[in-house]
């Protein structure tokens, strides 16, 4: 049974190496901690449906591996996102100097449009910090970006990284700022209003798809 | 006292003789008186003398006396001789008168004086005798007294001795039956206090205890009938027995729940006690069917009232079957879990049950062996075999009674929207339940099987059906970039495998022929666990569980390690990164790898040894690794998961298999619609496709592709999916990057190391797949599997036939003159143009090479396609002159031999392809019009066309016209047969 939903939202997760993408995902779809986590693969995917302003949205998530010889292969992912999180950890500030390549890799490669969240993840290891909140803020500020501090252990921001960013493309939408529509917007309506606006020929055809 | 009485008689004797005296003297007076009434009695005293003293005559006189005289007292003589005289003769005589009168006065005298003398004789007699008579008064006096004093003695002392201690002893007998009175009226208060000792014991759940004493008390009661106290306690010593039945029946169906042996012989004991040895088993057997009810109904009822929040439903009048589609999601483990527990709970009792009537009655049957004649023992042995049976039998019926709520209970909720490793648990959980089943019973638990069936089904057909989705969505946006793994890697190396790596391919298969896959729930362990089993195995779950713990308690820590979805240990992560992590660091084992390298392991095939070092560069930066792209890893873990449900889910293991199947043929398709079909079709179509692989796609379009028009308004329950599309980022057009050849190659070879991997797998699948459907899987990997390296050939042809212009050629060729009448030294220029679009395509091909691995089969495909396409346009274009002549026809061997000899330099290919098919198709020329004609029916392989052309151009050197007819009128014939 496919839930119905009223968009589709492509969603990225990028960043460099362990900085926990997949744990991310992993907290934000079942809702506990991955424990012993490997590094990823090429690209895995998960989606989820919430519920954002009234309208139910599917977001169909790609989590990208973050070492470097698996760029390739991420980067065809990146095509027709409309949302990403672009996650650091705020105990390297290794993960955090490579934000700028990363964000400019998104802009590029997925599309101008793309809204983005950053996220420090790790936020459980405050101890071990190495990027300050203020710091991080303001890169995000610069970069017009939106700014979390999360904990894929915890869940902190977790859901909320993605919710505020899927709101984000949401108003954008209803600005008339993005439109779904057009090719590559990483969005879609989903079946519900697909319903509603194709209501007419598909209760002409009916008869047909029983046969068929 | 005799004394007295001899007194007394002689007393009397006294008396009358003295009596007799005054008789005497009355006599004398009456004797006189009616005769002589006026004459005194000294009358006679004065005649005394009359009569002489004659003893003799006085003798007479008396003897003479009429006896009538001596007769009685009250006869009276003067009366009798009056009437003498009467009765006499008429007349009186006085002498006769007188006569008498002195007969009697001599009688009288006579007597008299013998009175007198028998007086005067008895006077001293008489005097002695009055004396002591005297004597005898005064003693009688003093006895009198003496009497009376004894009297008033003994009245004295009945007065003050005989009333009081008959008193006493009336008392005494009194005070003993009081005695007895108060031990019988003890007893009764002892029994009426027993009544709260019972009570206490019945609380201390000493139920032989109580029932001995209660039967003790009603013995005693019944001795104590006739009291009427009696009466009501020994009612109430009734009701308490009946009190204690039902407390025993209490502690009997406690049993239920948890077994404990020293309560449960408590209350055997006392059942035995009642003789109700029979009853009991049967009401355990009763109490077993309401714990399986309750239990089950309280905990599911627990649970759909802690989550239903407002109470409005009243979920206790429920029936069972009803409360069950009540549990929601989150609760539905919990809940089975608990279920679970609760449920071995009580057949773990029943197990004890029966144990302890093994061991119980074992030892009975000893002591019963020893003296078997005994009627006890003959009914106790008949008890014993009662209750054996009874307990067996019943065996079946808990099980049945338990899997019917589990089953119930799982039935109750769809299943389908739960997690995978959810879902993997639920089946953890009621496997687990079915060897338990099996241990406990024998059974095949047929209930749960078809249960778990329905739901595994359901649940199965639903995910596979979101990963199909998923599967499509990975295949639109898949790049078709080569994703980086170690040369090394196989599928064992993914976590999903883990399984397989663990238990180790062997033992898999060992273990797995020996179980037929439907056979038995034992076997349908998860073969992960087999190892764990097998060890435990002859121990069982109700050795292992049976005093502590629970079966169900410790699936999480016995099976965390080994869960699905859990990953890898840190261990297991080293491995898992050395597999795909291939980095640029390790170049120190390039070498050892370089060497292998150049056997091309999947052909056998060995390689020539080429001079280019470019060669060299591949390697080195391939490593041969296996090509697989991001999508192809998600479906090889799809396999993994797939396997996983297989090996826990036996009973739809085909199922499975199907589903495992369309994943492959989905992604075949998918290679196929993306890279093969971009060519105009009716370019060479003929060696594209085997029949095979056509067969193979078109069932995939039929079976599993949803047809475009339907996209929208099929409702996605269908088991179809839509047509996929090529991601738009993929390029299949440039001529650069040789129409895509790089997307090409990872997506062909990807395909064809997923068929590997598939192939890998196949003595897996047969294990679990009942015997009866091994065909299909056999089927499966001789029509599809095996026809994914087939793909290469269409998917590599539009390469070969995009890069290289061969009309060009032709056209070119047509421009060549062949009636030339010398011997050319020279090729033709048109070998030059060919040669050098190969050269550029050679090129790119190494171009593309170093971005993408291709494959010594890949490089010999499109090599093969390539010559094979030149060949034929060498065909084509030949047979396309006009005229030919001797001359020409040896240009032609010169330009097919310049070709090859080049040709031979830029390819490895062995033997070159197609080759005879233009050589003898140019030395045809030369044959004559009898043997043409035997060479046009042996050779099909060439169009009409060329066969004309062949026939034509011979013309007018050693063909005449009238053989050109036959021979084009055999090619006609030819044609037609074709159609």
């Amino acid at each position: 049974m496919s839930e119905s939903y009223d968009f589709l939202f492509k969603f990225l997760v990028i960043g460099a190496a362990g900085t926990g993408k997949s744990c991310i995902l992993h907290q934000f779809i079942e809702s506990k901690f991955k424990q012993d986590s490997s590094h990823t693969i090429g690209v895995e995917f998960g989606s989820k449906v919430v519920n954002v302003g009234g309208k139910s949205v599917k977001l169909q998530i790609w989590d990208t591996a973050g070492q470097e010889r698996f760029r390739s292969v991420t980067r065809s992912y990146y095509r027709g996102a409309a949302g990403a999180l672009l996650v650091y950890d705020i105990t390297s500030r290794e993960t955090y100097n490579q934000l700028t390549n990363w964000l400019t890799d998104a802009r590029t490669l997925a599309s101008p449009n793309i809204v983005i969240i950053l996220c420090g993840n790790k936020k459980d290891l405050d101890a071990d910090r190495e990027v300050t909140f203020l710091e991080a803020s303001r890169f995000a500020q610069e970069n017009e970006i939106m700014f979390l501090e999360t904990s894929a252990l915890t869940g902190e921001n977790v859901e909320e990284a993605f919710l505020k960013c899927s709101r984000s493309i949401l108003t954008k939408i209803e600005s008339g700022e993005l439109d779904p529509d057009r090719m590559g917007s990483g969005i879609q309506y989903g079946d519900a209003s697909l319903r509603r606006i194709t209501r007419q020929p598909q209760q002409q055809r009916n008869p047909h798809c029983t046969c068929g | 006292m005799s004394e007295i009485g001899k007194i007394t008689r002689k007393m009397k004797k006294l008396k009358s003789l003295v009596a007799l005296k005054d008789k005497l003297q009355q006599v004398g007076d009456e004797d006189r008186s009616p005769t002589s009434p006026d004459r005194p009695l000294y009358i006679y005293k004065e005649e005394e003398r009359e009569f002489p003293n004659d003893p003799l005559a006085d003798q007479e006189a008396i003897d003479s006396i009429e006896e009538v005289y001596y007769s009685d007292d009250s006869w009276d003589p003067s009366k009798h001789e009056l009437q003498k005289l009467k009765d006499g003769p008429e007349k009186l005589s006085l002498e006769d008168i007188d006569k008498d009168r002195n007969r009697l006065r001599r009688q009288l005298a006579a007597v008299s004086k013998k009175v007198s003398e028998l007086v005067l004789e008895n006077h001293p007699a008489y005097a002695q005798e009055l004396q002591r008579v005297m004597d005898l008064e005064t003693a009688l006096q003093g006895a009198n007294v003496i009497c009376i004093n004894g009297r008033r003695h003994l009245e004295i002392a009945k007065q003050g001795f005989t009333t009081a201690s008959l008193g006493l002893l009336a008392n005494q007998r009194k005070r003993s039956q009081l005695l007895g009175l108060m031990n019988s009226l003890r007893t009764i208060k002892t029994l009426q206090r027993t009544d709260v000792r019972l009570r206490e014991m019945l609380e201390e759940e000493d139920y032989p205890g109580a029932i001995q004493l209660c039967l003790e008390c009603q013995k005693a009661a019944s001795i104590f009938r006739h009291y009427s106290c009696i009466s009501d306690l020994s009612s109430k010593l009734q009701d308490t027995l009946e009190m204690i039945e039902e407390q025993l029946d209490v502690a009997l169906s406690k049993t239920c729940n948890s077994f404990d042996a020293a309560h449960y012989e408590k209350v055997q004991t006392a059942y035995r006690l009642l003789g109700k040895t029979q009853t009991a088993m049967d009401q355990l057997h009763m109490h077993y069917a309401s714990a399986i009810h309750n239990t089950a109904f309280q905990i599911v009822l627990g649970y759909v009232e802690l989550c239903s929040g407002t109470g409005d439903t009243n979920f206790q009048k429920m029936q069972y079957k009803d409360l069950c589609t009540h549990i929601i999601t989150e609760s539905y483990i919990p809940c089975l879990m608990d279920l679970c527990k609760a449920l071995w709970g009580v057949m773990n009792s029943y197990h004890k049950t029966m144990q302890w009537h093994e061991l119980h009655d074992s030892t009975n049957q000893e002591a019963a062996e020893a003296d078997a004649t005994s009627s006890i023992n003959i009914e106790a042995t008949f008890n014993q075999r009662y209750v054996k049976q009874k307990l067996e039998h019943g065996l079946a019926r808990i099980w049945q009674d338990v899997q019917q709520k589990v089953k119930l209970y799982l039935l109750g909720t769809d299943l389908s929207v739960f997690k995978f490793d959810d879902f993997l648990h639920v089946l953890d959980l009621v496997n687990k339940l079915m060897l338990i089943g099996e241990e406990f019973c024998n059974s095949k638990s047929e209930g749960l099987q078809d249960s778990i069936r329905k739901q595994s089904i359901n649940y199965f057909k639903n995910y596979h059906r979101s990963r199909m989705d998923e599967l499509r969505m990975f295949l639109e946006n898949e790049a078709w970039e080569l994703c980086p793994v170690k040369s090394n890697f196989t599928i064992l190396n993914l976590q999903e495998f883990k399984f397989l790596r663990r238990s180790g391919l062997v033992k898999l298969k060992l273990s797995s022929t020996m179980s037929s896959p439907q056979s038995s729930p034992a076997k349908l362990a998860d073969t992960r666990d087999r190892p764990a089993d097998t060890r435990d195995a002859p121990q069982g779950f109700f050795i292992r569980y049976g005093n502590h713990g629970n079966p169900f308690d410790v699936h999480q820590d016995e099976d965390d390690g080994e869960d699905v979805m859990a990953t890898n240990g840190y261990d297991d992560e080293e491995k898992e990164q050395n597999a795909y992590a291939d980095d640029d660091s390790d170049d120190s084992d390039v070498p050892e790898e370089l060497k292998q390298d150049f056997v091309d392991e999947k052909t056998g095939e060995a390689p020539v040894r080429r001079d280019s070092k470019k060669k060299y560069d591949k390697s080195r930066k391939f490593n041969n690794a296996p090509i697989l792209t991001n999508t192809t890893l998600n479906v090889l873990r799809l396999f993994g998961k797939y396997m996983q449900m297989m090996n826990v889910l036996k009973p739809i293991a085909f199922d499975v298999v199907i589903c495992m199947s369309q994943l492959f043929d989905y992604y075949l398709f998918s290679v196929y619609s993306f890279f093969a079909t971009d060519l105009d079709m009716s370019a060479a179509a003929d060696w594209g496709l085997s029949n095979k692989l056509k067969t193979t796609l078109k069932r995939i379009n039929d079976n599993l592709i949803l047809p475009e028009v339907y996209f929208f308004y099929v409702s996605p329950v269908q088991d179809k999916v839509p047509f996929p599309h090529v991601s738009p980022v993929v390029d299949l057009t440039g001529n650069q990057n040789l129409y895509g050849l790089a997307e090409r190659v990872v997506a062909t070879e990807s395909l064809v190391f997923l068929a590997e991997q598939f192939e890998f797998l196949q003595p897996q699948l047969e294990s679990v797949i009942p015997p009866a459907k091994k065909a299909f899987l056999q089927q499966f990997y001789s029509q599809t599997i095996s026809t994914a390296s087939e793909l290469r050939r269409p998917v590599y042809r539009v390469v070969a036939a995009k890069s290289v212009v061969y009309d060009h050629i032709l056209q070119l060729m047509a421009n060549v003159k062949w009636d030339i009448k010398d011997i050319m030294s020279q090729h033709s220029s048109y070998v030059d143009v060919l040669l050098r679009e190969l050269q550029v395509f050679s090129n790119k091909l190494d171009q593309v090479g170093r971005h993408v691995p291709i494959p010594q089969p890949v490089y010999n495909v499109l090599w093969e396609h390539c010559i094979r396409l030149a060949n034929r346009t060498f065909v084509e274009g030949f047979a396309s002159a006009k005229k030919c002549s001797n001359e020409g026809r040896a240009l032609m061997q010169l330009d097919f031999q310049q070709f090859l000899m080049k040709l031979e330099k830029l390819t490895d290919l062995r033997p070159i392809p197609d080759r005879e098919f233009v050589e003898v198709y140019v030395k045809a020329y030369y044959l004559t019009d009898a043997d043409m004609e035997r060479w046009i029916r042996d050779h099909r392989e060439y169009s009409t066309k060329q066969l004309t052309g062949l026939v034509t151009c011979g013309v007018g050197s050693h063909i005449n016209k009238k053989a050109r007819q036959r021979l084009l009128a055999t090619i006609e014939d030819m044609e037609k047969l074709k159609r």
